[in-house]
């Protein structure tokens, strides 16, 4: 892979680049990011998987070709239509109570990008607002906050998320916000210590001599300085969310049936792991895909984003 | 090293009694009266309630109670189930063996596997080889487990039928427990057969536990590795004439191994979270199981003792992993 | 027979279309007894080439040669195998930064002993021995407690004299130094210099100093090889170059010399870098940075001739007095100074 990204590996178009823009103003950062997000193949499969996902899970009332809960009665665990004695209305077969298996996947793929995309909206949000206030205030505030993210972290997420759900009950709401307090240690952690590497530059000094506020001085000025780790950490947040829900789910803890939700379809399959196959593959491949979809698109943006590996 | 043992137990402590202050609010969050709960169904009369609350001392101050519950885990006393009115650590101690057993078995195929697919990546760094391995690891990496354990079921047992489905052991033999580790204590019992059947029940369980490790020390072992086979150090070695594998094997692996042993302590919080879910679905009978268990059947008493025995596990671990990680790194190892 | 004899190496990287030549067709020959200065900016492709002789250019390199002969043996043509057991035992290297030259990991001791048991074998006794020995003559002070000593708790001078002590712990034959002193305070630069002198005449070495430092090959070396951009520009015997430098490149070299540069407002320099894989001038490598370049050196290439018993690769090699000979217009078109 790296012999495609060293700007050294096409030297020619280079120098002839600087001939037709001598003075070419350089490409923006954004830009920048996107030309090497691009050239890493992975990250770019990962891009194009989350997108079809994506629209899945937006268009899913429309696209899926039944009712996630509705029941055939006459369609028992058929399976996918390439198998004999399979059913040609199910195209992925039906589960044990005649449950369209390719329509519950279609509506699951909505349940799990909304638990990834809010789990880590939540996470962040607070997280950012508590390792900033740490970095920024230094002091008992910031032992206090940072103290208690070790002691979060002293336990294995799950078993954290599970003791969580155990409290507040069953349930995805009750899930999803678990699942959002087990990763906020890493955004804490995060942005504290973007923040306290940044807040002795110059521009940080400048403006406070200015005279710009607390508030002003932390989210205008650093935050946005602060953004790529967090940005990374997301994207890689919301396939943890993901599979942690999922796991959730298969325990019993996390989404309720009969929401199509992936974790809790295996978990209504798991008695079918001699007889059926296909009821406990498709959404455990489900599962697979997106995960490994949103870590490929993270790792491409960690080191696209990482101006150490660019250089 | 005296001085860094003594540093790292300075974090540590306040961290444990912040475990502690965790797990004793947890129960006191539940919405619900605990005594209620406890009495279930039936409910209780005003005199066995206050009987019931001098009992569990849900009558003394706050601050109290957590002194009080504070001075029992010292003493070894992490309350009594709800269901089996056993001590929870009782309990835990008698399941835990199964736990540690299934464990090491996870982190050594982990090890066995990702450390050697990591040097290979990284000596056939840009070929298919490299390719092909780094793919098996983010797939592992992104592997829903539970998942991973019902493919393997469904594939090694019920389709070929070559391993159990569940279990520790098959039920013709009766091993008593003597260590509780069932690989020695089938050994040691000398029945035929039996430690074939213990070995053949772990196969598939330590392959699920231990894939998502494999998949990160693998990819540690491979960044790490190229890191190291950059250095000058190892132009050295070669120039002295010695064969490629011992260059690789003693003076790159060495180096590169460094920082792979503080991923493999960090793999142990993986590990017993994927232990839950292996367990779960292996019917083993270790912790994980246990824990899923008693938070279905709401048993406070043994989430709480639980969870605050897998937090002592995984700071110690951490702790001994941050000792090992000094031995083998002598540029620690003499840091005053 | 010369202990080292290397006719036209050259080392490729890249593609096998559009080849970076890192080293050009470059001969030169080392006899026992013997120091032969190398010299070059950074770039010019003198550390590649003592690579190539120890066989340390790795797969996506290629090294070709008319020879390549040690002690009348192909190093080319030989197993790999058969290779190592010369590599390290009869020639030797000593690597410019002594501080991550030291495997981190193992005490100086297990360093040394290892090149040791896998040429010579022994017992362990024998080695820690020979070991001691190797370190007392490489000046360490207090040899005994440094035995066991891990490479972070030497300095930078102490270090260079272990790896040093590895390189001839064998006694090799050919002591292959590649900048050997560049990573070192001032003060330790002579005393390093000054050991491997001493140890070449003690055992009769032969000795290559790689070097960008042309006030150290002036008084280490024998001959010396000027190399620029991967090519053999100049070779003769150290006196004779410095006294009269026939190419363009040496005197510009010698005159960038501080001690030199007497009566002048600052030092000279050359100006412009040793071309890289991607400006590389059709003509004379030199020809963009040469004060007497003319058309003939920007599109021709030169080859190289004999001149005064001097080898020089250049259309106009300088006489006694500094001046070209030879030039068609004796006018300068191309270069700066």
């Amino acid at each position: 892979m790296s012999e495609n990204n060293t700007p050294s590996a096409a030297p020619v178009t280079q120098v002839a680049d600087a001939t037709v823009e001598p003075m070419g103003a350089p490409p923006s950062p954004l830009r920048e990011t996107w030309d090497y997000f691009r050239k890493n193949r992975g990250a770019f499969a990962g891009l194009i998987v989350i997108a079809i996902i994506l629209f899945l899970a937006v268009t899913a009332q429309w696209i899926a070709p039944y009712d996630p809960i509705s029941q055939d009665r006459s369609a028992f665990l058929k399976p996918p239509i390439w198998m004999e004695g399979a059913d040609p209305r199910y195209i992925l077969g039906t589960d044990a109570v005649g449950r369209d298996i390719l329509s519950r996947l279609i509506h699951g793929a909505q349940l799990s990008v909304s638990i990834g995309v809010v789990v880590v909206i939540l996470s962040m949000v607070a997280g950012i607002v508590l390792g900033m206030v740490a970095g920024y205030f230094r002091g008992w505030i910031e032992v206090g906050i940072m103290r208690l993210m070790d002691i979060m972290l002293a336990l294995p997420s799950l078993i954290m998320a599970m003791a969580i759900v155990a409290i507040l009950g069953p349930g995805l709401e009750n899930a999803m916000l678990a699942i959002a307090i087990v990763q906020l240690p890493h955004y804490v952690r995060l942005s504290r210590a973007s923040v306290v590497s940044e807040l002795n530059k110059e521009y940080v000094i400048a403006s406070q001599i200015a005279g710009a506020g607390h508030m002003r001085q932390m989210f205008v000025n650093i935050l946005p300085n602060c953004m790529a780790p967090l940005i990374v950490q997301g994207t890689l947040g919301i396939s943890s969310a993901i599979l942690d829900a999922a796991a959730l789910g298969f325990l019993g803890l996390g989404a309720q049936p009969p929401l199509p939700e992936w974790g809790t379809m295996l978990a209504e399959a798991r008695e079918f792991v001699g007889s059926a196959w296909w009821v406990i593959t498709f959404p455990g491949l489900s599962i697979l895909v997106t995960v490994l979809a949103f870590n490929l698109m993270g790792d491409g943006l960690r080191d696209a984003l990482d101006p150490k590996m660019k250089r | 090293m005296l001085g860094f043992l003594f540093r790292r137990l300075g974090d540590i402590i306040p961290t444990f009694f912040g475990v502690t202050l965790l797990v004793f609010f947890l129960i006191r969050l539940i919405p619900g009266d605990p005594i209620l709960m406890l009495a279930g169904e039936r409910g209780v009369d005003p005199a066995r309630y206050a009987e019931l609350q001098a009992q569990y001392g849900f009558d003394q101050p706050i601050i109290v109670q957590y002194f009080d519950y504070l001075m029992g885990v010292f003493q070894g006393d992490l309350g009594k189930s709800f269901v089996t009115k056993k001590p929870v650590l009782d309990e835990f101690l008698t399941l835990f063996p199964a736990t540690v057993e299934l464990s090491i078995m996870g982190i050594l195929f982990a090890i066995g596997i990702g450390v050697p697919l990591g040097v290979l990546a990284a000596i056939k760094r840009g070929t298919w080889v490299d390719h092909l391995t780094m793919s098996v690891s983010l797939t592992g990496y992104s592997m829903p487990i539970f998942w991973w354990a019902l493919l393997l079921i469904m594939f090694f047992s019920t389709s070929l039928g070559w391993t159990p489905v569940s279990g520790r052991l098959s039920v013709f033999y009766f091993i008593e427990p003597t260590t509780g580790f069932m690989l020695i204590d089938t050994l040691i019992s000398g029945e035929k057969g039996a430690f074939t059947s213990a070995l053949s029940h772990l196969i598939l369980p330590t392959i699920a536990l231990g894939t998502i490790p494999m998949a990160v020390i693998a990819r540690m072992t491979r960044s790490s590795m190229l890191e190291v086979l950059g250095e000058e150090y190892i132009r050295v070695a070669r120039a002295k004439g010695l064969s490629p594998l011992r260059v690789i094997m003693v003076h790159a692996l060495r180096n590169a191994l460094i920082p792979v042993i503080t991923v493999i302590g960090l793999q142990v919080g993986v590990l017993l979270a994927g232990a839950i879910l292996t367990e779960t679905i292996f019917s083993w009978p270790g912790i994980g199981k246990w824990i899923v268990e008693a938070m279905n059947r709401r048993d406070y008493p043994t989430i709480q003792g639980g969870i605050l025995m897998i937090a002592f596990l995984v700071m110690s671990v951490n702790l001994i992993v941050d000792v090992l990680y000094g031995i083998i790194n002598p540029r620690i190892r003499h840091k005053r | 027979m010369a202990l080292l004899e290397v006719k036209n190496l050259t080392v490729e990287f890249g593609s096998e279309d559009k080849p970076f030549r890192a080293v050009d067709s470059v001969s030169y020959s080392v006899d026992r007894g013997e120091v032969l200065g190398i010299v070059g900016e950074s770039g010019s492709g003198k550390s590649v080439s003592s690579l190539a002789v120890m066989g340390l250019i790795d797969f996506p390199g290629r090294v070709t040669a008319d020879s390549l002969t040690f002690d009348g043996q192909d190093l080319l043509g030989m197993s790999a195998k058969k290779r190592r057991q010369i590599t390290g035992k009869d020639i030797a290297m000593i690597f410019q930064d002594p501080m991550s030259a030291l495997n981190p990991c193992f005490t100086v001791e297990a360093q040394i002993m290892e090149a040791l048991k896998v040429h010579e074998g022994g017992t362990k006794k024998q080695r820690r021995e020979r070991t001691l020995d190797l370190l007392n003559q490489v000046g360490i002070p207090d040899p005994k407690s440094r035995m066991t000593a891990y490479p972070h708790q030497l300095s930078g001078g102490m270090s260079q004299r272990i790896v040093i002590a590895m390189a001839i712990a064998c006694q090799p034959r050919l002591l292959i130094a590649d900048e050997p002193t560049t990573a070192l305070d001032v003060t330790i630069q002579a005393q390093i210099i000054d050991l491997l002198l001493k140890l070449q005449e003690d055992s009769d070495m032969g000795l290559l100093l790689i070097t960008h430092d042309l006030a150290l090959v002036s008084e280490a070396a024998n001959r010396i090889q000027v190399m620029y951009a991967g090519q053999l520009f100049e070779s003769g015997p150290a006196d004779s170059i410095f006294a009269a430098p026939r190419h363009p490149y040496t005197q510009a070299l010698l005159e960038a010399l501080p001690e030199r540069s007497e009566g002048h407002d600052r030092l000279r320099t050359i100006p412009g870098v040793v071309p890289g894989q991607y400006d590389r001038p059709a003509g004379c490598l030199l020809a963009p940075r040469c004060r007497y370049a003319d058309d003939n050196c920007i599109k021709n290439r030169p080859d190289v001739t004999d001149f005064n018993g001097r080898d020089v690769r250049c259309f106009y090699p300088l006489n006694d007095q500094g001046q070209p000979t030879g030039q068609i217009d004796g006018q300068s078109t191309g270069g700066t100074v």
